[in-house]
């Protein structure tokens, strides 16, 4: 029995050493195509927000490929289309990049699977979110030749200021002014009362409150907005919470913007309608209308997927430059998600809407993007 | 030297056969060749590239080990954590949250102290160990006083720790300030003169920590071994009422024991800061505490045994991270880790088949 195992493992040993190189992502069959590699936070692929809006603009737009168990396969030209939004269709086309994608599982593996990355050959190495820009900074310090683009932050130095390096693309978005649709919607939908359901208490949640309130605000300057945070992005439990606290004060309108917590913040709102009350969600990120399709008035859409892909384009293009971003809704950056659902003037509440979006994209209306300028944030007049 | 070699056996074939099962089912699942592809990319990120030698130098070792060394050097941190309080009958189920608190000190020590350069990453981690001590202590004081188990006090005081310094202290009070609107997670960034210098420069992430680890197993090796009182500890630990009888201070054993599993744990917290971090990140996820559990199971509580499978299994970690490009699940090392805790678990039976193979040979 011994020797047998011992002879086994020995096997396996002489068996490793003899195929040494496998490099995936080195084959010359990629040789053509651009390398762009994703690293998400620890919420990861499956998080129906934000790392998979991410995860969409590489492999789906720009690869056109999908990702099941393991491996990629080629996605059908339908099944692509339907993954963008009507808008942006003429101008999102296939592109010649193989994605690479490593998740993490803890903040402790950013760095390092940022260098793998660059080490496979990446020509363009992507950080999902804020809490990849110490990592991000660090490994474009070390490797200046290759090419970046972090999502939601930009470089900052030790000391909190922006510190932008020329091979690092960032794309910071307007959040509040998304936030601020949402919140005409939500004003327009509700009589009484809506809440707002935040992840950590961070400038960038801020902002979607900021703009959220601002928006309700200018629909209906009576409705009471509750606005409570559950202090993480991982805890569905704390935002459902919350979400049944806010609902159980009178709340008709829940805007999310927490993560995973929001997940959970939906759940809360989904039950309470189908106890037969008269309540909605607000998603965040992604299009959450599939996580309750019969309370899910819209989601304040943030096109990471889209940054991503113009980063990848530009990259194919030879055009990609390193810099500092700023996506609103006039680049397209933020968004209301399609809404499906039927509520009392509605059709009035979407002209609104649609009426102010033209005003914010056209620079006539400052957003407020936190709870200082919102004190001196004046509603436009209808 | 034959009686050390079946020693380390079992822990040997364990992990051996962990490896050779992951193997398997690798294998079984995707094919032969693509598992031993995926194999050959885990321990190139493990151990290095040859192949890659002419585009990056001696990088192509060197990055890799540096990878390796900063996973080993937690797990050996944590590993000796436990095997030291095991050594006096203790089990220190409390390793994550002494380097949580070991983490948090040296990031603020780290952050906010004014002193020479070197100096202060020397100040920083003596803080925190005395910080990891000091958590740790609570439990060998409840103990004492109180009869309350160690293995209840410390599970329960990783969740005190956890929740003070990452549910209040890390994004509260001591949150890094930032200009704008925009966002940082976690607390201010050490000032360079209390990083732990890395080796080899930019490219490789390999830091002192990597030798502060090994010099910890040196020393705990030289103390549990050389050492009056180390005698003393491990006579507690084998029979409690013997050593009460033959004139140990059993209390003041149970709460040395425990401050120094405390102080290794709160070095590791200090390492994961002041050698990669460089700032308290929002979270440490990573269940680096728990795992030392196991190195400290596999290691057999030797302090160089507990080294030796932090070394191979920080590797593999390390070198883990490329099996996602092949599509293997990201935890993949874990697996292996786990699989060969329960092989070592069974030691008896490892022990009658040894015994056979010895008397049949």
């Amino acid at each position: 029995m011994l020797r047998t195992v011992a002879a086994c493992a020995l096997l396996l040993l002489i068996g490793c050493k003899k195929s040494e190189p496998a490099v995936p992502g080195a084959t010359p069959a990629a040789a053509a195509a651009r390398i762009v590699g994703v690293v998400t936070d620890v919420g990861g692929r499956g998080d129906q927000s934000f790392n998979d809006s991410a995860l969409r603009g590489l492999e789906a737009w720009a690869a056109a490929q999908q990702y099941q168990s393991g491996s990629y396969a080629p996605l059908s030209p339908e099944a692509r289309t339907a993954t963008i939004p009507e808008a942006l269709r003429a101008k999102v086309t296939p592109l010649s990049v193989k994605p690479l994608v490593l998740q993490s599982k803890s903040p402790e593996d950013y760095q390092p699977n940022l260098q793998l990355l660059v080490d496979q050959r990446a020509d363009l190495t992507v950080g999902v979110g804020f809490l990849l820009e110490n990592a991000v900074e660090q490994v474009a310090k070390a490797n200046p030749k290759s090419s970046f683009l972090l999502i939601d932050s930009p470089i900052l130095d030790a000391q909190g200021q922006p510190a932008a390096l020329p091979n690092v693309r960032t794309v910071v978005f307007r959040e509040e002014e998304g936030s601020f649709l949402a919140g005409v919607l939500a004003g327009f939908a509700a009589k009484d009362t809506v809440g707002f359901v935040g992840g950590m208490e961070i400038p960038l949640i801020k902002k979607f409150e900021a703009g959220f309130r601002a928006g309700v605000k200018t629909a209906n300057p009576k409705v009471k907005v509750l606005v409570g945070y559950t202090g993480s992005f991982d805890n569905v439990a704390a935002g459902k919470q919350l979400a049944q606290d806010q609902l159980a004060k009178g709340a008709e309108v829940v805007f999310q913007a927490a993560g995973s917590d929001g997940l959970g913040a939906i759940q809360a709102v989904k039950e309470a309608k189908a106890a037969g009350k008269r309540v909605f969600a607000i998603g965040v990120d992604s299009d959450q209308a599939h996580l309750a399709p019969d309370a899910m008035l819209t989601s304040m859409v943030k096109r990471v997927d889209l940054a991503v892909y113009e980063a990848a384009k530009d990259l194919s293009e030879g055009k990609f430059t390193g810099g500092d971003r700023v996506m609103g809704l006039k680049e397209g950056g933020v968004s209301l998600a399609p809404v499906t659902l039927d509520f009392e003037g509605k059709a009035a509440a979407l002209a609104r809407v649609d009426a102010l979006q033209a005003l914010v994209a056209q620079g006539k209306v400052q957003v407020p993007a936190n709870l200082k300028a919102l004190e001196t944030f004046e509603p436009p007049a209808p | 030297m034959k009686n050390r070699l079946l020693a380390i056996a079992p822990s040997v074939l364990a992990v051996a056969l962990a490896m050779l099962l992951g193997f398997v089912v690798v294998a079984l699942t995707k094919g032969v060749s693509e598992a031993a592809g995926a194999f050959a990319s885990m321990f190139a990120g493990a151990f290095g590239e040859p192949s890659r030698v002419d585009e990056l130098g001696v990088f192509a070792f060197l990055r890799p080990w540096g990878e390796s060394a900063t996973k080993a050097t937690l797990l050996t941190l944590t590993g000796l954590s436990v095997a030291v309080a095991f050594r006096v009958g203790l089990f220190n189920i409390g390793a994550q949250g002494q380097l949580v608190v070991g983490a948090l000190v040296a990031a603020l020590a780290g952050a906010h102290l004014a002193l020479p350069a070197g100096l202060h990453a020397v100040v920083a981690l003596g803080l925190a160990a005395v910080a990891g001590g000091a958590w740790a202590s609570l439990a060998a004081w409840l103990k004492v006083r109180r009869g309350v188990h160690e293995v209840i006090s410390t599970i329960m005081l990783n969740w005190v720790a956890l929740r003070l310094v990452e549910g209040w202290l890390v994004p509260g009070p001591a949150r890094a300030q930032v200009e704008g609107n925009n966002s940082i997670n976690g607390t201010d960034q050490v000032l360079p003169g209390a990083e732990l210098p890395n080796l080899f420069g930019e490219s490789s992430r390999l830091n002192a920590g990597f030798l502060l680890a090994v010099g910890v197993a040196l020393a705990l090796l030289f103390f549990l071994q050389r050492s009056v009182r180390g005698f003393e500890w491990k006579v507690a630990g084998l029979n409690p009422h013997a050593a009460k009888a033959a004139g140990v201070p059993l209390e003041r054993t149970v709460v040395q024991a425990m401050a120094v599993a405390g102080a290794c744990a709160g070095l590791a917290g200090a390492v994961l800061v002041l050698g990669t971090e460089h700032r308290y990140p929002g979270t440490i996820s990573a269940p680096w505490g728990f795992d030392g559990i196991a190195m400290a199971l596999l290691g057999q509580g030797h302090p160089l045994g507990v080294l030796a499978s932090a070394v191979w299994f920080g590797a593999l970690r390390a070198g883990g991270t490329r099996l996602q490009l092949a599509g293997i699940h990201k935890s993949f090392p874990e697996l292996i880790q786990g699989v060969a805790l329960v092989l070592v678990a069974a030691r008896a039976a490892w022990e009658r088949l040894l015994a056979r193979a010895v008397r049949r040979a």
